[in-house]
Parts: C-alpha cells; structure tokens; sequence
C-alpha cells in the first residue's frame, strides 16, 4: 500500500455566480500517474490553480506529504515539491533555453555542485539539448511543452502537476511527450497528476482517472472504467462529440 | 456658493481634460502623457493667433483647434502608432513628445505668462457671486462637448465602432472596422477636447511653457479614480476631483491643491487599480 | 560551465582601462572645469548604474527615481546644514532613508503593471516635489537648502573618490546582474506567474532590487549635494528622471556597464552645447525619441560588442 502523497477534501470554489468546483475530494498515492479528466470549462484548471494557491479556494483541506498546503503561497508550494506546468506555456522570454531551466532549478531543493550542467542535463532527458541557447521566445509549440516540463523538473519535485499538457500539438508530438513522461516517471520516481480533455492519450499513461464535469467529481476508477461510465459519456455528449472521448 | 461655481468650473476643465484623455486609452490602450501639451497648445495657438496674428478670437480658437487635432493625428501615426506594443514605451516616447513641445514653446516665447483674450469679458452675477463670464463659458462648453461626445459615441454608427473597438480591437478588426482610422479620429477628437479647454481656460489660467505639466497629472489621478477606459467615471471624477481641489484650495491653501490630485492618483493605484468604474485593472 | 553569463576578462579589463583613464583625465587636462563636468558625469553614472540595475534588468521602468536621488540630498543637506552634523554623516544616512522610500513605496507599486508603476512612481516624485516647497520653513522652499560643507575639499581628490564609488558600484551591480540575482530579474521580466511556479518569491525579488536602486541613487544625491553645496526641489522634477532613463537608452537598457557610458556621452554632450543652453532639454528629448525608435538597443552596449568581436572576444 503506497502512502498518500496528496489528500484533498472538500475543495470549493465560486466566482460570483459561477460555482467552479464543487466539494472536490481526491487522494493521490505516491508513485501513481492520475488523469484529471473533463471537458472545457469543467473546472480542471481552476482545480490546479486552487490546489498550487494561485487561486485561493474558498473551503477546502488540501494536504501534500502531511502538510497543509492552504494559505501557502504559490512560490512557496514549489519549495515543498510540487511543480505544475500552465495550459498557455509562457516562457522567460528574452532568456534562452538553458536559462529557462536555470531559473527553475533555484530552489532549495536543488543540491548540485553545478547547476548549469544539471540543466543540460535535463533538457536533455527532455530532448532539447541542441536548443540550449536559443532564445525561449522562438520555440516551437512542441518544444515550448517540453520546457515547460524540464523548467517544472528542475525544481527538484515530488509532485509534477501538468496542465494540458498535449494541447496543440499533432499526434507523433503527442506521443513522444508521452513517452517522455513514461520515461520521467520510471526514472525520477514522480508523481503525476495530469489534466486533459482528450481520453485516448490517458489511457495509455494514466493509471488511475478522475472524471469532473461542471466542478465536481463524477466518476473515478481505472481508465477502461471511466470510458464505459454512462456520467463521463453524458457530460461529452452533452458539450462535444463523443468521439473525442473513446477515438 | 463660491466654492459651488469654482468647483463647478474647475472640474469641467478637468472632465474635458480626463474625457479625452480616456478616451484614446479605452479605445487605442494608448497612455498618451502628450495630452497636456494638447491643452498648451490649445491656449498658445489661440495667443498666436488673436496677439500675433491679429485674428479675431473666434477664427483664432478655431485654428487653434484644428492645428492641435492635426498636430495630435500625426503623433499618434509617425510616433505612437510603431510602439503600440509596448505601453511603456508608448509612454516614453509621449513624455518626450511633451518636453519637446514645453521646450519649444520656451524657445519661442520664452517663460513670461502670455495673455490669452476672453470671449466674455464681463463679470456675472449669480447667487450673490461675482463670477467671470467667461469661466461660466467654460462650465457651459465643457458640458455641451462633453454631452455631444456622449451622444456621438451612443447614437452614431462611427460612435459604435469606436465602442467596439474598444472593447476588443481584433474582433472589430474581423468586421471590417478600419481600426487605424478610427484611432486617428479619436486621437483628433481628444486632442480637440484638450485644445478646447486650453482656448477657454488659457484667460485666466497661467498660460506659459510648462502648463502642461499639471493638467496631465490631474487627467491621469481623474482617469486612475474614475476608471480608464470609462467616460462617466472620467465625469464622476473630474467632479470629484474638481471640488476636493477647491475645498482644499479654501480651506487649507493653494499649496496643497496639486498634492490632492496626485496623492488621490497615488491612493486609488494602491487600493482599487481598476478605478471605481474601471474595466481593465493596473494588474 | 555554470550556465550563468559570465563578466569577461575582457570587459573587466575595458571597463578598468576606462576607469584609470577617466582617473588620468584631469592630469593631462588640468583645470577645474574638466574635474567639475567628470564629477558631474560620474554621479550621473551611479544614477543611470542604479536605476538600470532595478528598471534595465526587470523592465519595469521607474519614473520616479528622481524621489530617491531628492531624498538622498535633501537628506544631506539636512544633516550637514540644519543639524550642523559633518559632511561624512551623509552617506550612510541618505542610503538608509532612500532604501526606506523604497521599502514604503515598493511595497503597494510594484505589484502594478509596468505603467502604472512608472506612473505611480511619477506621481510619488512629483508629491514629495512639491511637498519640499509646501515646507518651505523646514526645506527653504524654492531655493533649497544652501551652504552645505563639501566632503572633500580638493577638487581632483572629491572627483577621484566619486570616481572611486562609481567603479565599485558598477562592478559590484554588474556582478550582481550576470550572477542569479540578474537571472531572476530577467525571469521576472519574462514573465512572473512562470516565476511563482519555478519557486522564486518575486515580491521580495522586486523591492529588494527597488531598495537597492534607490540606495545607490540616495548615495549619488549625497555626493551630488557636496558637490553642488546646495540642494533644491528641482531635484525631485521628471526632468532628472528622463535625463538618467536617456542615459541608460543610449549606453543599454540592463547591461550596467553601457550606462556608465551613456552618462559620461550626455554629460558631455550637455557641456558641448552649454553655449545654446536653452536648447538642451529639446536636445535631450529629441534624442530620446529617436532613440527609442533607431537603437532600441543603446549606443554603447552593441557597440561595446562590436568592438569585442573585433578583438576576438566572444559576442
């Protein structure tokens, strides 16, 4: 029995009328890879952004390796080792590759003699070694993705928290940054929890999926459940076509 | 009651002042530190013209005008236009737009104040308070401008392309809204609006080289109260603005009246960026 | 390698030839009109070092140093004249009253977005500017407070000692620019919610820049203060402001070094046209503009590099 890297319970949060996310409950263990799984506008980001304190929730317990994360500060999230990566991947720009890294691997949970070389390091895992000092700011879709993995990585976490992370991109892009977070995953000893709106890439990766549609949880299980649970179709059928949710 | 019509007549200054100001933010997110040399221009033009020129006043004011409108198109084209995706250095380049047109004017006519005629010359009477006629003018046209503005932009088709893009200037762009143009004829417009303060209240405001200077402080801590992008809170706020100052003024002294401005500039960026009707926030 | 930009044996030697050369001026060109603008020039570069370390680096431009450089010295006009202390008292005490401008402004301004602070920071400059003349009993008003005591009084040695400092401080900001400091900075400017989500808290980042800026540009008022021997409100007007940020245009926003240069071209370029006076300011602003457009980059930065290359240095 794995232990329990993240608990939260009762997550909740309004904006004026809108009830964003509805009395969320979730447990992740460590080592486990969770898909967040909705359509647009199901409250998936605002979950993250409430869970890394971007956005303050209004209720909720939110407890990440025996810690209470409410009221901590984003910034400070990270230095207790979660790291999330955004929909829209904004870069440093005006920095180059490497220093994109560089500035992620900052933190206090970094001990390396030599941080520059740790951050080729990882971008090479990330497959951007050759890039290392392009300016941030000329990267491809694709390649930005993977920045944003590697500049989440070098924050040394224990929790990787990836926000869409195959939004825009074309299908082998898709599957190489899945496999690169495979890769990531048997290697670093990460847990991941990872939000996306398209089913077929989770279920090669995920282990495990959470289904929310309008704020709340409405199914979990394993991936082969979700796509034959009758809410999960209701709630595509009901916003797009269904074909996203089993091609 | 002094306090009333002076307080009435300062904050229509400042509304036409603000108005325009607001107006090219909300529409063109333009920052244009520039708009005060408009209203020096305004005074400075109508001088030129009634005192060197020997026009009589009104052909004079109407110049004047004009000059300052063409004068504001084509700084927004040749310099604002090229750095419109940098607000600060949209801001910049109108900072320095605004010294060389102080120090311009310096050269030409040196600091002495210069005398700028009245339409009317005569003091009124109301309510027991002699008042000149012609800040009584002022109150009236700041009014009537600022009214014909409003009805322009509301019941006017071109009013409702600027409505929209102001509200997203990429949407109006996919219906065929010729966005550049209509930033040249707001730019125009408000610069008109500023000149138009400067004709009137150039007789009995201090017209020298450096009047630019306060009017911009003051349209900026109106339109920060108020809300940029939003004619009724420039309104809302040049009056309030406008009677704080003059209160001030009575009851405490002249030094402080241009701490109130700055200082209410100050506290409402700190408070409530957006402004009390503010559409887009400072952050 | 260590992945950070590294300060060149190459600069550094440039920049230290610059120094020793800049030390030499007036001994082969005595007099002290060369000694007064090289002083001038010098304080204005610890201006332009200053605020380009905090605006050149984040981007965030500060329309207000001016307030700091007014602090600093009125601060030393204050002790020195109304509190009859020695000149030395200055230094330690204008830096300290900058820094807690800074810390009280910084605090509510930063969190705003790039014009705003500017704005905000104008309208700070402007208030205490005119609050210096509405206490008119306390800060002589108009004229100022006069007859401060010089900290030096030999010419040559008072402009070597600010030379001195200007070196330090140069070196020391630019130092601080190419380490991680720099490098947050610039990530700040990049782009700050990426930044809270690689960990680095960037509040305290920008007022500690701030409060650092604001120290070194108090130090200069000082100094500015026992040199001119006298302090007025002008001091505090946007025109000092735009004159540092046209300085740091032309030598390179963020670069440290390149305003030191662009300080040493304007001042001289001041003097060079002292014979049409009135015309400066026009000058000054024209040229910002057509800075601004033409060489977004400065003038003495690229071609610093240029140079660099041409020596076989790296670019």
């Amino acid at each position: 029995m794995s232990e329990i890297l993240l608990e939260v319970e009762g997550l909740d949060k309004r904006f004026g009328g809108l009830h964003a996310v509805k009395n969320v409950n979730m447990t992740i263990a460590r080592g486990e890879i969770v898909g967040i799984l909705g359509p647009n506008g199901a409250g998936k980001t605002t979950m993250f952004n409430l869970l890394t304190n971007f956005i303050a929730p209004d209720a909720g317990k939110v407890v990440f390796n025996g810690q209470s994360l409410r009221g901590v500060k984003p910034h400070k999230i990270v230095t207790l080792g979660v790291a999330r990566t955004f929909q829209l991947c904004r870069p440093f720009v005006g920095l180059s590759v490497l220093e994109n890294v560089l500035v992620g691997s900052l933190g206090p949970r970094v001990h390396h003699p030599d941080l520059g070389e740790r951050a080729m390091q990882l971008l090479s895992q990330v497959g951007l070694a050759a890039k290392a000092d392009t300016p941030a700011e000329l990267l491809s879709y694709g390649d930005l993705r993977r920045l944003e993995i590697a500049r989440a990585l070098a924050a040394e976490p224990e929790l990787l928290m990836l926000d869409e992370p195959f939004a825009g991109l074309g299908s082998s892009e898709i599957e190489a940054i899945s496999a690169l977070i495979r890769q990531l995953h048997a290697e670093k000893n990460l847990t991941i929890l990872l939000i996306e709106h398209k089913l077929r890439e989770f279920m090669q990766l995920v282990s495990r999926v959470i289904a929310l549609d309008f704020g709340e949880v409405i199914a979990e299980g394993l991936p082969a459940e979700i796509v034959s649970n009758p809410r999960v179709i209701e709630a595509y059928i009901g916003k797009q076509d269904p074909v996203a949710v089993v091609s | 009651m002094e306090i009333l019509i002076y307080g009435a007549v300062t904050s229509a200054i400042y509304a036409m002042l603000a108005v325009g100001f607001t107006l090219i933010f909300g529409v063109a997110r333009v920052l244009n530190l520039a708009h005060g040399s408009f209203y020096a221009l305004g005074a400075y033009g109508t001088y030129v013209g009634t005192g060197i020129l020997g026009l009589p006043l009104w052909q004079a004011a109407v110049l004047a005008i004009a000059f300052v409108a063409l004068f504001g198109v084509i700084v927004e084209k040749v310099l604002i236009r090229p750095l419109r995706y940098s607000q600060l250095g949209v801001l910049m380049i109108t900072l320095a737009v605004s010294l060389v047109v102080e120090q311009a004017l310096f050269l030409i006519f040196g600091s002495e104040y210069r005398n700028v005629p009245a339409f009317i010359d005569t003091k009124l009477s109301i309510g027991g308070v002699d008042v000149a006629g012609q800040r009584l003018l002022t109150l009236l046209v700041a009014v009537v401008s600022i009214g014909a503005l409003y009805l322009f932009i509301q019941r006017t088709r071109l009013g409702s392309a600027i409505l929209a893009i102001s509200q997203d200037a990429e949407a109006a762009k996919y219906m065929g809204i010729p966005s550049d143009r209509i930033f040249s004829l707001v730019m125009a417009i408000s610069a008109s609006l500023a000149a138009l303060a400067g004709v009137l209240a150039g007789p009995f405001l201090s017209v020298q080289p450096s009047m630019h200077l306060l009017p911009i402080v003051k349209a900026f801590a109106i339109v920060i109260v108020g809300g940029l992008g939003s004619i009724p809170g420039s309104i809302l706020a040049a009056l309030m603005l406008g009677y704080a100052e003059t209160l001030v003024a009575y009851l405490v002294s002249t030094s402080w009246t241009e701490i109130v401005s700055v200082l209410a500039t100050l506290l409402m960026l700190v408070f409530r960026p957006a402004g009390f009707f503010g559409k887009r926030a400072a952050f | 390698m260590s992945g950070f930009k590294q300060l060149d044996k190459l600069s550094g030697a440039a920049g230290a030839t610059a120094l020793l050369l800049l030390a030499a001026a007036p001994l082969v060109f005595p007099g002290t009109y060369l000694i007064g603008v090289l002083t001038v020039a010098a304080i204005y570069g610890i201006w332009a070092v200053s605020w380009d370390f905090m605006s050149g680096l984040t981007g965030r431009e500060n329309f207000g140093h001016s307030l700091f450089i007014g602090v600093g010295a009125y601060a030393a006009g204050f002790l020195n004249v109304q509190m009859e202390l020695g000149p030395w008292w200055s230094l330690p005490v204008s830096m300290l009253l900058a820094m807690g401008f800074a810390v009280l402004l910084g605090f509510p301004t930063l969190r705003l977005k790039g014009p705003y602070f500017a704005l905000a920071m104008l309208s700070a400059a402007v208030i205490m500017q005119r609050l210096m003349l509405i206490f008119w009993e306390h800060t002589g008003g108009e004229e100022g407070i006069q007859d401060i005591a010089p900290l030096i009084r030999n010419h040559l040695h008072y402009y070597w000692f600010v030379l001195a400092l200007l070196g330090v401080i140069t070196f020391l900001l630019g130092w601080l620019a190419r380490s991680r400091w720099g490098l947050i900075l610039r990530a700040i400017r990049g782009d700050e919610a990426t930044c809270l989500a690689a960990g680095i808290p960037i509040t305290t980042y920008k007022i500690v820049s701030l409060v650092i800026s604001a120290a070194f540009a108090g130090l200069g008022g000082a100094l500015y203060a026992h040199y001119q021997l006298q302090v007025s409100p002008q001091l505090f007007a946007v025109v000092t402001s735009v004159t540092i940020i046209t300085m740091v245009y032309v030598g390179g926003m963020g670069t440290i070094f390149g305003p030191v240069g662009g300080a040493l071209l304007l001042t001289l370029l001041t003097e060079g046209l002292r014979n049409v006076g009135e015309w400066r300011l026009m000058v000054y602003s024209v040229l910002l503009i057509l800075i601004i457009f033409f060489l977004p980059d400065g003038v003495i930065a690229p071609l610093w590099r240029r140079l660099r290359v041409a020596v076989g240095g790296k670019p």
